[in-house]
């Protein structure tokens, strides 16, 4: 009984705290927040059913085609919806045009697609339905490897040390000459990756289902604000909380009553560490 | 030749004695013009497409005839898209501008909770085909009769089934977290406490929760015989199947029929997960042990054959949409008149009407037409061309 709790929380978890990482990537290189975080592991599960499941590719080609797929549409929404608001960040003018290109991605697949929830293949063919079951971990596995990877990407090579220095003074990084439309583009196109990973791995637990672009959307935000905008490692423990918590809570309680303990632990957490539990609390400059 | 002022005279006379004359006869040939509300496009197309498949066959086969007292069948259909406003603006259109004798549909309740009291105000003779129990009311719908079940007599039907043939002594009720599925499980539960059986566990689950092993879990652990689900959420229905299979649980799965749709069947992650699910039906149109249909049904099926397709849809739509357009025919044929007063009249005296989808009975007190002792419970796996075999019990 625990056991299966704690596989379907860790993997929901892992999900969530990777498409809270979606959010921080788009964040850092622009400050904005793409409320399209969501609607990328939507479509990651669709893209990979659409090409392994309907089209026949094997899986490792049709998870690449699946990211690529997930990598245009980080583009498309640096191009449609961030590029022509960031001169206008104080407005919060993002909010609309990246909900409503969200929005958009979200009609355009339940027209093309489907409306109703449609089955994400099989990849590997590992573990019975028990807790060791390919569904449970393969999200963590992608969730470890994302994480590693990024830290690797910050932390040992020029593009990610470019990245950060964006993310922390975008005018001063540019006054050094960084390319800053470049790696703000790369990030996009990195976070349409991550996100659609998400949603790829999660696919046998998610299904590939228009409608999950909203609920990641959502539940995808909490990791963010719990560990704190632009702290992956605080989305990573954010998320596995949030999902192991949820789980818990539909054991315990059940139905509606989770969603309300979720949240209800939500706001308590940000009424006492309002900037999130591994966020610094902002310095400004008197 | 010249025409003189007197044969002018007599031409005009007689011309206009032809215009009055033509009058009746132009009356007499007025089609009967059904108004169908039918959501065509849209995520809740599904039963609209199967009901307009036998609502066109059923308007083509009295017209082949001649039509009723010489009157040919007119269908004025508009897609409401199964959006509430499209279907009361298409309501409104029907009944002002194009003058209809009556309307079918719209068919889910959502549109017609919103439409129900503008037909009501037009008097307009109404035949509903959606389950919520509200919309069925003589007093303030005079108008308004139900060819479906109702809710109530889904849930009645479920219930029985788990008592007398599960003999289920503990049940678990789940329901998706929706409008609908909230006040189904509520229905649903008091149906079982009031019957004396003991609700071990009872919750609504939110249909896009991925992993429902602990609710699972929790109905296992409260010592549940059966689990009864009401969703309209394949993904829902289909992870209890998943989850039930995997927690190794061999208890049966009765509830609402979208349990048996095809979209289940390929998310169920092994064919066996669909076994002993057990969903609402219908006498007409299930198969026996025999794998045969009611000869009313056969006979029907037989005369489509090549004509209208079954294999995509549920026969039970096809042929309710059959029944409707030929009960609003009777009544004209009956009373000799397509004045709406003459065909609610007419339906208010309708006793054991045998349709194809079922035997119809209505007075001015009860407008729920339909009997509960033709719903059946069906395997839900056991769908081919548009019909389910009954589930096990059945004699």
């Amino acid at each position: 009984m625990l056991q299966a709790i704690l596989a379907a929380g860790i993997a929901v978890g892992a999900t969530y705290a990777l498409i809270g990482i979606t959010y921080n990537l788009m964040f850092s290189a622009s400050r904005v927040m793409s409320f399209t975080a969501g609607q990328l592991g939507m479509a990651g599960g669709v893209l990979g059913a659409l090409f392994i499941g309907r089209m026949g590719f094997p899986v490792i080609p049709g998870m690449i085609l699946a990211l690529a797929g997930c990598a245009i549409i980080g583009l498309v929404t640096e191009f449609v919806a961030v590029r022509p608001v960031l001169g206008a960040l104080d407005q919060h003018l993002y909010v609309l045009s990246t909900l409503g290109l969200a929005l958009m991605i979200q009609q355009f697949t339940a027209i093309e697609w489907s409306t109703e929830p449609q089955p994400f293949p099989r990849l590997i063919g590992i573990g019975e339905g028990g807790p060791f079951d390919e569904k449970f971990w393969l999200p963590v596995v992608a969730c470890a490897a994302t994480v590693g990877g990024l830290e690797y990407l910050y932390r040992r090579t020029l593009v990610g040390r470019a990245f950060l220095a964006i993310a922390e003074d975008n005018f001063a990084a540019r006054a050094l000459g960084l390319p800053e439309r470049n790696l703000r583009m790369a990030s996009y196109a990195l976070a349409g990756v991550v996100g659609g990973l998400a949603g790829f791995a999660s696919g046998e637990l998610l299904l590939a289902f228009f409608a999950n672009g909203a609920m990641l959307n959502f539940l995808g935000f909490v990791p963010v604000a719990l560990g704190g905008l632009g702290n992956n490692r605080g989305a990573l423990i954010g998320g596995l909380a949030l999902g192991l918590f949820q789980q818990a809570a539909n054991f315990l309680v059940g139905g509606v009553f989770a969603s309300v303990a979720v949240f209800t632990v939500f706001i308590v957490v940000l009424l006492v560490a309002p900037q999130g539990l591994f966020g610094a609390p902002p310095s400004r400059r008197v | 030749m010249t025409l003189s002022r007197r044969d002018f005279a007599l031409t005009a006379l007689a011309a206009s004695g032809a215009t009055s004359l033509g009058n009746p006869a132009r009356a007499e040939a007025e089609p009967i013009r059904i108004g169908w509300l039918a959501a065509l496009t849209g995520p809740l197309a599904s039963p609209s497409i199967g009901f307009d498949r036998g609502v066109r066959w059923a308007t083509d086969e009295i017209n082949a005839k001649g039509g009723i007292h010489g009157r040919k069948i007119e269908l004025v259909v508009r897609d409401t898209q199964g959006d509430p406003t499209k279907a009361v603006n298409a309501t409104q259109e029907v009944i002002s501008r194009f003058k209809v004798h009556a309307i079918w549909g719209p068919t889910n309740s959502g549109e017609l909770l919103a439409t129900s009291p503008i037909m009501a105000r037009a008097k307009m003779p109404s035949l509903v085909a959606g389950v919520v129990n509200s919309l069925i009311d003589p007093v303030k719908y005079p108008n308004a009769f139900r060819v479906t079940p109702s809710n109530n007599q889904w849930d009645a039907a479920v219930r029985n089934y788990t008592i007398n043939v599960v003999k289920a002594k503990k049940v678990a009720v789940v329901a998706d977290a929706t409008g609908y599925g909230t006040a189904a499980h509520d229905d649903s539960v008091a149906g079982f406490k009031k019957a004396g059986i003991e609700v071990a566990y009872s919750g609504t689950i939110d249909p896009a929760q991925p992993d429902v092993t602990p609710d699972l879990l929790r109905m296992k652990n409260a010592g549940a015989e059966a689990i009864v689900a009401w969703t309209v959420s394949t993904g829902l229905a289909s992870r209890i199947m998943n989850a039930r299979a995997e927690l190794k649980w061999d208890v049966p799965i009765v509830g609402h029929p979208v349990m048996g749709s095809g979209d289940v069947g390929k998310l169920v992650t092994k064919p066996e997960n669909w076994d002993k699910v057990y969903i609402v039906g219908y006498k007409s149109c299930s198969f026996d042990d025999e794998g045969k249909l009611p000869p009313r049904t056969q006979a029907f099926v037989d005369a489509v054959q090549g004509k209208i397709a079954l294999n995509d849809t549920s026969l039970w739509w096809v042929v309710s949409g059959v029944d409707s357009i030929r009960l609003i025919a009777e009544a004209v044929e009956k009373t000799g008149s397509s004045d709406s007063d003459k065909i609610i009249g007419y339906w208010n005296t309708l006793k054991a009407w045998p349709g194809l989808y079922g035997t119809y009975s209505f007075t001015p007190e009860e407008h729920n037409g339909y009997q509960t002792d033709e719903i059946v419970m069906q395997k839900a796996n056991s769908q081919h061309d548009g019909a389910f075999s009954l589930a096990p019990g059945y004699a």
